[in-house]
């Protein structure tokens, strides 16, 4: 009998690395920012805000939303389900009562 | 005997070409190294430089340039001139040891083509001239430069930067290896000489010169001023090439002129822009970097060009609005990123330095003065742990700096925008629009890796900045440092400050 092999799909594997080119709010540079397929938005903000809220942006009281491709991810979303890759693009931006900072 | 006069024989000696009876004159000259392209063979014996000179009196010149320029560091060697420098100055110095020194010997290989391959016994024996003056540059800048070392240990970098991997080094190397090691003869002259030398380091010396003198470094300006001299004359061996391959080939004149032109500038903002506006002493500030680009580099090149019926860049507007955010934006990277640097960088942020670069630079507070004050804060609450790099900045894959250019959109917010592009089943990251459009013209060209490139292959271990400072060859008695936290922050001591990071471990 032979043995069947499936592959599985992204959300069944082990979190797998991914290495995001990414831009936190007003900030003046691009940083090299690692993340995992099974972080969510709300992780993967929270590392890219890491290396630069209070240090060189003021922090705000507001809540932190993932932008990839031009489109705002739910926090929960994990990186995986939105289908971010390794070297994509992501800006992270404060979610202000009057739209992004 | 009576003895020629010069202009009899002048003419006999600059040229000494004769047709090869032996072998074809592509095996001499092979294509891919002496690049005519569209220009016909003979359009070549029309090349003419515009300063003549024989080996003689190139001897008699250099060897007075020589005994002049050592004679004045002898006499400063016993006196107390080195002490004295501001330490901003002397980061200048040390960025211009380290990154000049060898790219003046990558310099000699470039002329050594050019008097191997071109298609001009004239030309070949200018370029000859051009190697030797190359040769000097390599061995004054290393000499001058090594003299300090036993003063301070980052002067060691002045022969050590181009054997590293450090991330200063990579951008050079790769922008200095597609202008020099990478082109044949006819590209190399437009790159080098016409375009870097003339359009660029020949007016820049000249200001550093005044700069170094200013600031009271008389060896460095005397040094400067002696390798000017030089890049005057070899510089001219552009011309004449260009005048032949535009009126063949004008596309290919322009897209060499357009594409080097850029990378020059771009280097530019990287390392004079900071050097300029922020480690000179504000009382030593003669002009700031946008003046002095607008002065020195831009309105002579467009004369120049036109001179040539070339037209302007495409790129004309994105570079003239980057005069005003590059080096900004590249500073605080060399800033924030300083246990990278061979020197010490100065922040430079006083209210009275903030103050000037306000008036020369209308939007310098919005996009820049925001980011400074909560490094500023964190500094003056005793966090300077606080503004140290954890991650790498992500580096462009044309000019290998940091993606790190502000732009502002139509509704007035300055951002730093994505520019990516996806080739041959890989994924590219641009600081800018012009080198993105530059890498695609060039894809099949020579491009390094960039540090970004390296890390996430896997070939810096431990993948952590200890191992990337390791990498780059950075040992702590030379890692950059601040030269004096408190002569930027004092100002700001006591004001209330919100939204700071919390050190770890520590409750906010």
């Amino acid at each position: 009998m032979t043995e069947q092999q499936i592959e599985l799909g992204i959300e069944d594997r082990a979190p797998e690395l991914v290495p995001l080119n990414a831009i936190f709010a007003t900030d003046f540079v691009q940083i090299l920012v690692p993340v995992t397929t099974a972080n969510t938005m709300a992780e993967v903000a929270a590392a890219v805000a890491h290396h630069v809220e209070g240090k060189r942006v003021r922090a705000l009281p507001y809540p932190k939303v993932v932008f990839h491709n031009g489109r705002k991810l739910p926090a929960e979303m994990t990186v995986a389900e939105a289908g971010i890759a390794p070297l994509d693009h992501i800006a992270v931006e404060y979610d202000t009562p009057e739209g992004q900072s | 005997m009576a003895l020629l006069k010069r202009e009899e024989w002048q003419g006999f000696v600059r040229d000494v070409d004769w047709t090869p009876t032996y072998v074809d004159d592509e095996a001499i000259y092979p294509e891919w190294h002496s690049g005519t392209g569209k220009v016909p063979r003979e359009a070549w014996l029309n090349w003419e430089e515009s300063y003549k000179v024989t080996y003689p009196e190139y001897v008699a010149t250099q060897r007075e340039k020589e005994s002049s320029a050592y004679a004045v560091k002898a006499a400063l060697q016993r006196s107390n001139n080195f002490d004295i420098l501001d330490e901003g100055w002397k980061s200048a110095t040390k960025m211009h040891f380290g990154g000049v020194a060898l790219v003046e010997y990558a310099a000699v290989l470039g002329e050594l083509k050019m008097a191997r391959f071109g298609l001009n016994a004239a030309w070949r024996n200018m370029a000859t001239f051009g190697q030797l003056d190359e040769m000097r540059h390599a061995q004054i800048t290393t000499f001058f430069g090594h003299e300090f070392i036993a003063k301070d240990p980052q002067y060691d970098w002045t022969q050590k930067t181009f054997h590293t991997n450090d991330w200063v080094p990579l951008s050079a190397r790769n922008l200095f290896d597609g202008m020099m090691t990478a082109p044949n003869v006819v590209d190399l002259a437009i790159e080098l000489p016409f375009t870097f030398e003339t359009g660029f380091t020949n007016l820049q010396f000249v200001a550093l010169s005044a700069d170094a003198l200013e600031s009271g470094d008389v060896n460095f300006a005397n040094m400067i001023s002696s390798i000017q001299t030089d890049e005057a004359r070899h510089s001219q061996q552009g011309g004449p090439t260009m005048e032949i391959l535009v009126e063949h080939d004008p596309v290919r004149a322009q897209w060499i002129i357009d594409k080097s032109f850029w990378g020059s500038a771009r280097i530019f903002a990287a390392l004079t822009g900071p050097a300029m506006d922020y480690y000179t002493p504000l009382e030593h500030r003669k002009q700031s970097y946008r003046e002095f680009m607008e002065e020195w580099v831009i309105d002579q090149f467009i004369h120049t060009i036109e001179d040539y019926g070339l037209k302007k860049p495409w790129f004309w507007d994105e570079f003239m609005q980057g005069l005003d955010t590059w080096h900004h934006g590249l500073h605080m990277g060399l800033w924030f990123w300083r246990p990278t640097l061979w020197w010490r960088p100065k922040a430079g942020v006083s209210k009275d330095e903030r103050e000037w670069l306000q008036e020369k630079y209308p939007n310098w507070e919005t996009v820049y003065g925001d980011k400074w004050d909560v490094m500023i804060d964190q500094v003056n609450a005793n966090n300077v742990e606080a503004t140290l790099p954890e991650t790498l900045p992500w580096l462009c894959s044309t000019c290998h700096l940091p993606a790190c250019n502000a732009t502002q959109s139509r509704d007035g917010k300055w951002r730093v925008r994505s520019w990516q592009l996806d080739y041959d089943g890989k994924r590219y990251h641009f600081c800018t629009n012009a080198c993105r459009q530059i890498f695609w013209k060039d894809r099949d060209n020579v491009n390094h890796e960039t540090l970004i490139d390296r890390f996430l292959a896997g070939q810096i271990q431990p993948m952590d900045v200890g191992g990337v400072l390791a990498y780059m060859g950075m040992t702590p008695e030379v890692m950059g440092d601040d030269p004096d936290y408190a002569a930027w922050t004092r100002d700001y001591v006591g004001r209330t400050a919100t939204g700071l990071a919390v050190p770890a471990g520590k409750a906010s």
